[in-house]
Protein backbone atom coordinates (compact mmCIF):
# COMPACT_ATOMS: atom_id res chain seq x y z
CA UNK A 1 0.00 0.00 0.00
CA UNK A 2 1.26 3.71 -0.85
CA UNK A 3 2.23 5.42 2.32
CA UNK A 4 0.24 8.59 1.49
CA UNK A 5 -2.99 6.24 1.56
CA UNK A 6 -1.54 4.55 4.97
CA UNK A 7 -0.86 8.04 6.50
CA UNK A 8 -4.27 8.92 5.63
CA UNK A 9 -6.60 5.83 6.70
CA UNK A 10 -4.41 6.01 9.76
CA UNK A 11 -5.94 9.34 10.50
CA UNK A 12 -9.44 8.51 9.39
CA UNK A 13 -9.74 5.54 11.35
CA UNK A 14 -8.32 7.13 14.43
CA UNK A 15 -11.42 9.66 13.97
CA UNK A 16 -13.88 6.91 13.63
CA UNK A 17 -12.61 4.95 16.85
CA UNK A 18 -12.04 7.99 18.89
CA UNK A 19 -15.96 8.37 20.55
CA UNK A 20 -16.18 4.44 20.00
CA UNK A 21 -13.36 3.81 22.13
CA UNK A 22 -14.72 6.45 24.77
CA UNK A 23 -17.93 4.34 24.69
CA UNK A 24 -16.96 0.89 24.85
CA UNK A 25 -14.36 1.37 27.61
CA UNK A 26 -16.60 3.59 29.92
CA UNK A 27 -18.87 0.56 29.16
CA UNK A 28 -16.61 -2.14 30.04
CA UNK A 29 -16.32 -0.12 32.76
CA UNK A 30 -19.91 -0.53 33.81
CA UNK A 31 -20.05 -3.89 33.01
CA UNK A 32 -17.14 -5.01 35.22
CA UNK A 33 -19.07 -4.32 38.13
CA UNK A 34 -22.78 -5.95 36.46
CA UNK A 35 -23.52 -10.17 36.10
CA UNK A 36 -23.52 -12.36 33.24
CA UNK A 37 -26.58 -11.99 31.83
CA UNK A 38 -26.25 -8.18 31.62
CA UNK A 39 -22.96 -8.17 29.79
CA UNK A 40 -24.73 -10.73 27.37
CA UNK A 41 -27.50 -8.19 27.27
CA UNK A 42 -25.36 -5.25 26.48
CA UNK A 43 -23.05 -7.06 23.59
CA UNK A 44 -26.57 -8.67 21.64
CA UNK A 45 -28.01 -5.52 21.66
CA UNK A 46 -27.72 -5.04 17.60
CA UNK A 47 -26.40 -2.10 17.63
CA UNK A 48 -23.70 -2.52 20.17
CA UNK A 49 -22.76 -5.48 18.56
CA UNK A 50 -22.27 -4.24 15.10
CA UNK A 51 -20.31 -1.05 16.34
CA UNK A 52 -17.77 -3.63 18.79
CA UNK A 53 -16.75 -5.76 15.70
CA UNK A 54 -16.71 -2.81 13.71
CA UNK A 55 -14.36 -0.91 16.34
CA UNK A 56 -12.47 -4.65 16.22
CA UNK A 57 -11.37 -4.40 12.83
CA UNK A 58 -10.79 -0.64 12.34
CA UNK A 59 -8.32 -0.58 15.38
CA UNK A 60 -6.24 -3.85 14.07
CA UNK A 61 -6.04 -1.69 10.93
CA UNK A 62 -5.00 0.90 12.59
CA UNK A 63 -2.72 -0.81 15.09
CA UNK A 64 -1.14 -2.68 12.09
CA UNK A 65 -0.06 0.45 10.56
CA UNK A 66 1.65 2.07 13.48
CA UNK A 67 3.05 -1.13 14.46
CA UNK A 68 4.83 -1.70 10.93
CA UNK A 69 6.09 1.95 11.20
CA UNK A 70 7.60 1.48 14.44
CA UNK A 71 9.14 -1.57 13.57
CA UNK A 72 10.36 0.37 10.28
CA UNK A 73 12.34 2.92 13.03
CA UNK A 74 13.97 -0.19 15.68
CA UNK A 75 14.16 -3.42 13.74
CA UNK A 76 17.15 -2.91 11.19
CA UNK A 77 17.06 -7.06 9.87
CA UNK A 78 14.99 -7.37 7.27
CA UNK A 79 14.40 -10.51 7.69
CA UNK A 80 13.15 -9.90 11.16
CA UNK A 81 11.41 -7.13 10.18
CA UNK A 82 9.32 -8.59 7.55
CA UNK A 83 8.35 -11.66 10.02
CA UNK A 84 7.23 -9.15 12.56
CA UNK A 85 5.24 -7.20 9.64
CA UNK A 86 3.74 -10.28 8.47
CA UNK A 87 2.83 -12.09 12.39
CA UNK A 88 0.62 -8.49 12.88
CA UNK A 89 -1.11 -8.28 10.03
CA UNK A 90 -1.98 -12.40 10.59
CA UNK A 91 -2.81 -10.94 14.05
CA UNK A 92 -4.67 -8.30 12.82
CA UNK A 93 -6.74 -10.14 10.64
CA UNK A 94 -7.44 -13.31 12.87
CA UNK A 95 -8.47 -11.56 16.06
CA UNK A 96 -11.40 -8.85 14.77
CA UNK A 97 -12.36 -12.03 12.46
CA UNK A 98 -13.05 -14.10 16.02
CA UNK A 99 -14.41 -11.56 17.25
CA UNK A 100 -16.97 -11.54 14.78
CA UNK A 101 -17.46 -15.31 14.76
CA UNK A 102 -18.18 -15.22 18.55
CA UNK A 103 -20.52 -12.31 19.16
CA UNK A 104 -22.34 -12.94 15.97
CA UNK A 105 -22.90 -17.40 16.67
CA UNK A 106 -21.70 -17.72 20.17
CA UNK A 107 -23.35 -15.32 22.53
CA UNK B 1 11.97 -4.23 1.17
CA UNK B 2 15.90 -3.26 0.03
CA UNK B 3 14.79 -0.58 -1.69
CA UNK B 4 13.03 1.08 0.85
CA UNK B 5 14.07 4.79 1.37
CA UNK B 6 11.55 6.18 4.02
CA UNK B 7 13.33 8.44 6.25
CA UNK B 8 14.13 6.72 9.77
CA UNK B 9 12.99 8.81 13.15
CA UNK B 10 16.50 9.62 15.41
CA UNK B 11 16.41 7.15 18.83
CA UNK B 12 15.70 8.18 21.92
CA UNK B 13 18.82 8.18 24.21
CA UNK B 14 20.39 10.73 21.94
CA UNK B 15 17.82 13.75 22.87
CA UNK B 16 17.70 15.65 26.46
CA UNK B 17 13.69 15.39 28.22
CA UNK B 18 11.17 17.88 27.12
CA UNK B 19 7.55 17.06 27.18
CA UNK B 20 7.26 17.08 23.61
CA UNK B 21 9.47 14.34 23.58
CA UNK B 22 8.15 12.38 26.92
CA UNK B 23 4.51 12.77 24.92
CA UNK B 24 6.43 11.34 21.86
CA UNK B 25 7.32 8.69 23.26
CA UNK B 26 4.21 7.80 25.30
CA UNK B 27 2.27 7.93 22.64
CA UNK B 28 4.13 5.03 20.95
CA UNK B 29 4.25 3.12 24.32
CA UNK B 30 0.56 3.84 25.03
CA UNK B 31 -0.70 2.77 21.66
CA UNK B 32 0.96 -0.76 22.20
CA UNK B 33 -0.42 -1.57 25.42
CA UNK B 34 -3.49 -0.09 23.81
CA UNK B 35 -2.97 -3.64 21.74
CA UNK B 36 -2.90 -5.40 25.11
CA UNK B 37 -5.92 -3.98 26.35
CA UNK B 38 -7.65 -5.43 22.62
CA UNK B 39 -6.72 -8.71 23.09
CA UNK B 40 -8.49 -8.56 26.88
CA UNK B 41 -11.55 -7.26 25.31
CA UNK B 42 -10.71 -10.32 23.18
CA UNK B 43 -10.32 -12.18 25.93
CA UNK B 44 -13.47 -10.46 28.22
CA UNK B 45 -15.86 -11.70 24.90
CA UNK B 46 -14.60 -15.20 25.06
CA UNK B 47 -15.01 -15.97 28.53
CA UNK B 48 -18.06 -14.63 27.94
CA UNK B 49 -19.19 -16.87 25.17
CA UNK B 50 -17.33 -20.10 27.57
CA UNK B 51 -20.70 -19.56 29.63
CA UNK B 52 -21.99 -18.02 33.45
CA UNK B 53 -19.39 -20.01 35.23
CA UNK B 54 -16.58 -19.04 33.15
CA UNK B 55 -17.62 -15.03 32.88
CA UNK B 56 -17.89 -15.33 36.95
CA UNK B 57 -14.41 -16.19 36.77
CA UNK B 58 -13.45 -13.53 34.86
CA UNK B 59 -15.03 -11.30 36.43
CA UNK B 60 -13.50 -12.25 39.97
CA UNK B 61 -10.12 -11.91 37.74
CA UNK B 62 -11.10 -7.84 36.53
CA UNK B 63 -11.74 -7.04 40.43
CA UNK B 64 -8.86 -8.00 42.31
CA UNK B 65 -6.60 -5.75 43.23
CA UNK B 66 -3.90 -6.34 40.29
CA UNK B 67 -7.19 -6.94 37.95
CA UNK B 68 -8.08 -3.19 38.65
CA UNK B 69 -4.77 -2.30 38.86
CA UNK B 70 -4.23 -3.12 35.07
CA UNK B 71 -7.97 -1.63 33.98
CA UNK B 72 -7.47 1.47 35.25
CA UNK B 73 -3.72 1.81 33.89
CA UNK B 74 -4.86 0.54 30.57
CA UNK B 75 -8.06 3.01 30.84
CA UNK B 76 -5.19 5.66 31.70
CA UNK B 77 -3.15 4.54 28.35
CA UNK B 78 -6.06 4.95 26.21
CA UNK B 79 -6.92 8.36 27.29
CA UNK B 80 -3.68 9.53 26.89
CA UNK B 81 -3.53 7.75 23.75
CA UNK B 82 -6.64 9.42 22.44
CA UNK B 83 -5.78 12.75 23.30
CA UNK B 84 -2.09 12.86 22.09
CA UNK B 85 -3.50 11.64 19.00
CA UNK B 86 -5.95 14.58 19.02
CA UNK B 87 -3.03 16.61 19.37
CA UNK B 88 -1.47 15.01 16.31
CA UNK B 89 -4.38 15.47 14.12
CA UNK B 90 -3.98 19.42 15.04
CA UNK B 91 -0.49 19.44 14.02
CA UNK B 92 -1.80 17.53 11.05
CA UNK B 93 -3.59 20.51 10.38
CA UNK B 94 -0.59 23.01 10.33
CA UNK B 95 -1.54 24.30 13.87
CA UNK B 96 -0.07 24.55 17.47
CA UNK B 97 3.60 23.93 16.51
CA UNK B 98 4.87 26.93 18.19
CA UNK B 99 7.22 25.66 21.08
CA UNK B 100 4.92 27.61 23.85
CA UNK B 101 2.02 26.29 22.17
CA UNK B 102 3.62 22.56 21.82
CA UNK B 103 4.50 22.92 25.23
CA UNK B 104 1.03 23.77 26.86
CA UNK B 105 -0.76 21.62 24.81
CA UNK B 106 1.32 18.89 26.24
CA UNK B 107 0.45 19.46 29.82
CA UNK B 108 -3.04 19.16 28.43
CA UNK B 109 -2.40 16.18 27.65
CA UNK B 110 -0.92 14.58 30.37
CA UNK B 111 -3.37 16.38 33.07
CA UNK B 112 -6.45 15.89 31.18
CA UNK B 113 -5.55 11.77 30.33
CA UNK B 114 -5.73 11.51 34.21
CA UNK B 115 -8.66 13.22 34.86
CA UNK B 116 -10.54 11.87 32.67
CA UNK B 117 -9.13 8.25 34.02
CA UNK B 118 -10.40 9.20 37.11
CA UNK B 119 -13.51 10.33 35.67
CA UNK B 120 -14.65 7.38 33.85
CA UNK B 121 -13.66 5.13 37.01
CA UNK B 122 -16.37 6.80 39.19
CA UNK B 123 -18.74 7.05 36.82
CA UNK B 124 -18.60 4.18 35.26
CA UNK B 125 -18.39 1.81 38.96
CA UNK B 126 -21.18 4.07 40.19
CA UNK B 127 -19.19 5.93 42.76
CA UNK B 128 -21.09 9.47 41.48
Amino acid sequence: MKETRKWIFHRVGAVIMAPLFVWLYFSLISLSTKNYSEAIYFFKTPLFEVLTIALFFVSFFHAKISLSEIFEDYIHNEKIKDVANISVLILSIIVPVIILILLIYKI
Amino acid sequence: MTDNQNPLSPHLQIYRWHISSLISITHRISGVINLFTLILIFFWLLFLSLGESNYELFLLMINSFIGKFILIGFTWSMNFHLLSGIRHLVWDFGYGFEIKTANISGIIVITSSLVLTVIFWLLGRGLI
